[in-house]
């Protein structure tokens, strides 16, 4: 089954504090050596979907820096493509800067490709997931829309900014809707669409004339009734980044290999743009314990629980403790850092102590020397 | 973009029969060094940084992966549209049967149609198996500014050392005067390189002169270079200054990966702006579990350590299991340290596992114990 591969960007409810002032979410780091879209892009990279659009609101510098041709996706370079796509009349956080919006201006490049089908997938949530098999369900099944979700037993305090998918006995979607913490077990709604694609431009054209502010899920939402949309349970690791928290806690949550081998899998692989860092040294004052360490490190202090991004320096005497390090930043001589999300290129030399909450951690801008 | 009007020839065809198992299947340039990276990357790395364009790598032993890894340009950058690497085994001609190379000279006389179809001012002439960093376009200035036919790149060696190696005797200015191939009593201690510029047409004219000489072993080192200096030809030596290492055998490929660890090490693949391009692998960056203890590593992506790690460099995917120690060792690509296992002054090749509770190499032999098939542990 032929289908088009479709990567979104998040809706304006979503805002991720700090880090989403420099990138689209698309583009944050992730586990150190990713960036968020390598998961969508992977995804339907060996789900064999080699034509793949990415849409892209915001700050397109280091995403379209990281996508460049797409080689690096294991895309056949002539057969395939890695579209990428700007939509650029709404102004940023705009009410009219809608997905809808985007695919309305880009509508000439989804009707000239030739795939019966679309698998929209987002940004900015990391799970793995074979394609091939949610567009067989869908097929067999004779919906008109198939929904991929995932069940969760914490929704009344993470997933905060996801909608949830109301279902019946026979997974059938009765409605789509905001999660409003208000119980524990629900189904989030991971943004993953598949439909044929005829329906998809129809839905897109349909949103417009209703509203000029419709998103996607919105109007999906209001033809519940009138369509066949059914939801398809997703297995296996799953995590948003939707705010600094769910940032924080998705990284952190894959220090263990063994944990992490629930998104890794052997024959699933994760692909992203080399940077050709060399390896990581650890000096003989280093003591790594619990943690992902990138290449191209220096590696001088103690690191406990934490994510290391490429080409770090960690100081002899830094002490640096459930944090997430983005790359080419320095932890100072003798510096403490615990519960901090350290943006690219920071660099902290003179705070001596900087120790934040694990429920609300701590944030240091790119660039900035502390 | 088109750079300076030189062509580089990296002679990849030898052995390493010192190397013993790791080149049973491989040639010594795609042997591995430095956690991630293969031999070849660095003449390889080392011409595109430099502005070389266009690459041909001589191949002949074992040449499979040799070939299908050097193809690839992309790697380092050599796939611009008049860029290349182009591999170049021996091959049947219309006028020739198909020959080995029988020399390190041979090689390129046997490829002088393809060095000519890209009319190359100069040609450089790299060895596929040194470690080093070099800038081949201060070479080549230094080959104009002295009016050269010739530049070779040396090495000061310690005096007591010399008598291993090509020794250029040269005068006030720099001209090589004389060349001795591993002299018992050495009058200098500027060591050849294997690193030659020469201006094409004399070269040209010098090869094949040299392909109908029955006498001749067709060796740069042997042939040309006395030849040229026969014939009075201007010859020049070009002083690097810097890290530089022919990995011969198995302890000095050791030796080569522990240079590394040193804090200020010479060699410096750390540098941005002199990098060293590799294969890219789809690996997660290495995970270190509660375990562990890792004292003076160098370490790359795609390993899980949950053991001790003591003055050792860890290659990409290597597992070394909880309460496992791993001291003064190189473990290569894919190897595997078990449970309680022990691994000292040893280097381990590629996908070997060391068993459960099992020991190999030990801290006070004199060389480092090769480890090139699994080794047994506790059932």
């Amino acid at each position: 089954m032929k289908a088009l591969g479709i990567v979104n960007f998040s809706g304006h409810h979503i805002y991720v504090n700090g880090l989403e002032d420099y990138r689209p979410i698309g583009a944050f780091s992730f586990l150190g050596r990713y960036r968020a879209i390598d998961f969508p892009i992977s995804n339907l990279s060996n789900s064999g979907i080699e034509r793949i659009q990415v849409y892209i609101n915001k700050k397109p510098r280091s995403l379209a820096e990281h996508l460049g041709t797409g080689r690096h996706y294991n895309i056949n370079s002539k057969r395939g493509r890695l579209h990428l796509l700007f939509s650029e009349n709404g102004t940023e956080n705009s009410l009219y800067d809608t997905d809808i919006s985007a695919y309305m201006e880009n509508m000439e490049c989804i009707e000239a490709e030739s795939a019966p089908y679309v698998v929209i997938a987002p940004s900015y949530m990391i799970y793995t997931q074979d394609f091939r098999e949610v567009l067989k369900t869908h097929a067999e099944s004779g919906a008109d829309i198939s929904l991929l979700y995932h069940s969760v037993d914490n929704a009344r305090e993470s997933f905060l900014n996801c909608d949830l998918l109301n279902l019946n006995k026979q997974k059938g979607v009765q409605s789509i809707e905001k999660n409003r913490g208000t119980a524990k077990n629900r189904n989030v709604f991971m943004d993953t669409y598949v439909m044929k694609r005829e329906l998809f431009i129809d839905l897109v054209k349909k949103a417009r004339k209703l509203s000029s502010m419709f998103t996607l899920p919105q109007i999906v939402n209001a033809l519940c009734e009138e369509l066949d949309i059914r939801g398809i349970s997703h297995r296996g690791y799953f995590a948003t980044v939707t705010d600094l928290k769910s940032y924080y806690d998705a990284n952190l949550s894959l220090i263990d290999y063994k944990d992490a081998q629930t998104l890794f899998k052997e024959d699933w692989p994760i692909y992203t743009r080399t940077n050709d860092s060399c390896p990581t040294q650890y000096f003989n004052g280093s003591d790594v314990k619990k943690s992902v360490v990138s290449n191209g490190c220096l590696i001088g202090g103690i690191v406990e629980n934490s994510v290391i991004g490429r080409g770090c320096t960690i100081k002899d005497g830094a002490i640096v403790k459930n944090c997430v390090i983005l790359p080419d930043t320095v932890i100072g001589k003798d510096v403490h850092i615990e519960n901090q999300v350290v943006d690219k290129h920071a660099r902290v030399l003179h705070v001596k102590e900087l120790i934040g909450n694990p429920q609300q951690p701590g944030y240091i801008k790119r660039n900035d020397i502390v | 973009m088109k750079h300076n009007n030189m062509l580089a020839m990296i002679l990849a065809g030898g052995r390493g029969s010192r190397l013993h198992d790791l080149t049973n299947k491989v040639a010594k340039p795609a042997v591995s060094y430095g956690g991630k990276y293969r031999i070849v990357d660095f003449p390889l790395s080392n011409c595109a940084n430099s502005g070389i364009d266009v690459v041909g790598v001589l191949t002949q032993y074992e040449s499979v992966l040799l070939n299908s890894y050097v193809a690839a340009g992309q790697r380092w950058g050599l796939d611009a549209k008049d860029s290349g690497v182009f591999v170049l085994p021996p091959r049947e001609k219309a006028d020739s049967d198909l020959d080995v190379y029988r020399g390190t000279a041979d090689a390129i006389s046997q490829n002088i149609d393809f060095i000519d179809t890209y009319e190359p001012e100069y040609l450089l002439i790299l060895s596929g198996d040194h470690i080093y960093k070099m800038n081949y376009d201060k070479m080549l200035e230094h080959h104009k500014a002295n009016n050269a036919d010739a530049t070779i790149a040396v090495i000061e060696v310690p005096m007591k050392e010399a008598s291993r190696f090509g020794i250029m005797n040269t005068d006030e200015n720099g001209m090589i005067v004389e060349f001795e191939e591993k002299p018992a009593n050495p009058k200098s201690n500027l060591a050849s390189m294997g690193i030659y510029i020469f201006s094409w047409k004399i070269l040209r004219k010098m090869l094949l002169a040299d392909m109908k000489n029955a006498d001749s072993s067709h060796d740069f080192g042997k042939d040309i270079i006395p030849a040229l200096l026969n014939d009075g030809k201007r010859l020049c030596a070009f002083k690097f200054k810097g890290y530089w290492k022919d990995v011969g055998t198995i302890d000095s490929l050791w030796e080569a990966n522990m240079d590394l660890l040193n804090k200020n090490n010479e060699l410096d693949l750390n540098d941005p702006s002199w990098k060293i391009y590799t294969e890219d692998v789809t690996t997660l960056p290495h995970y270190i579990g509660e375990h562990a203890d890792i004292k003076n590593a160098f370490i790359t992506q795609g390993c899980v350590i949950n053991g001790e790690i003591k003055n050792s460099v860890l290659f990409t995917s290597v597992k070394v299991a909880e309460g496992a120690k791993v001291i003064d060792s190189v473990l290569m690509p894919g190897a595997e340290v078990e449970e309680g296992a022990v691994v000292i002054r040893a280097l381990i090749a590629n996908n070997v596992k060391i068993g459960k509770n099992a020991v190999v190499g030990s801290a006070d032999s004199e060389h480092i114990e090769l480890v090139a098939k699994r080794v047994k542990g506790d059932e």
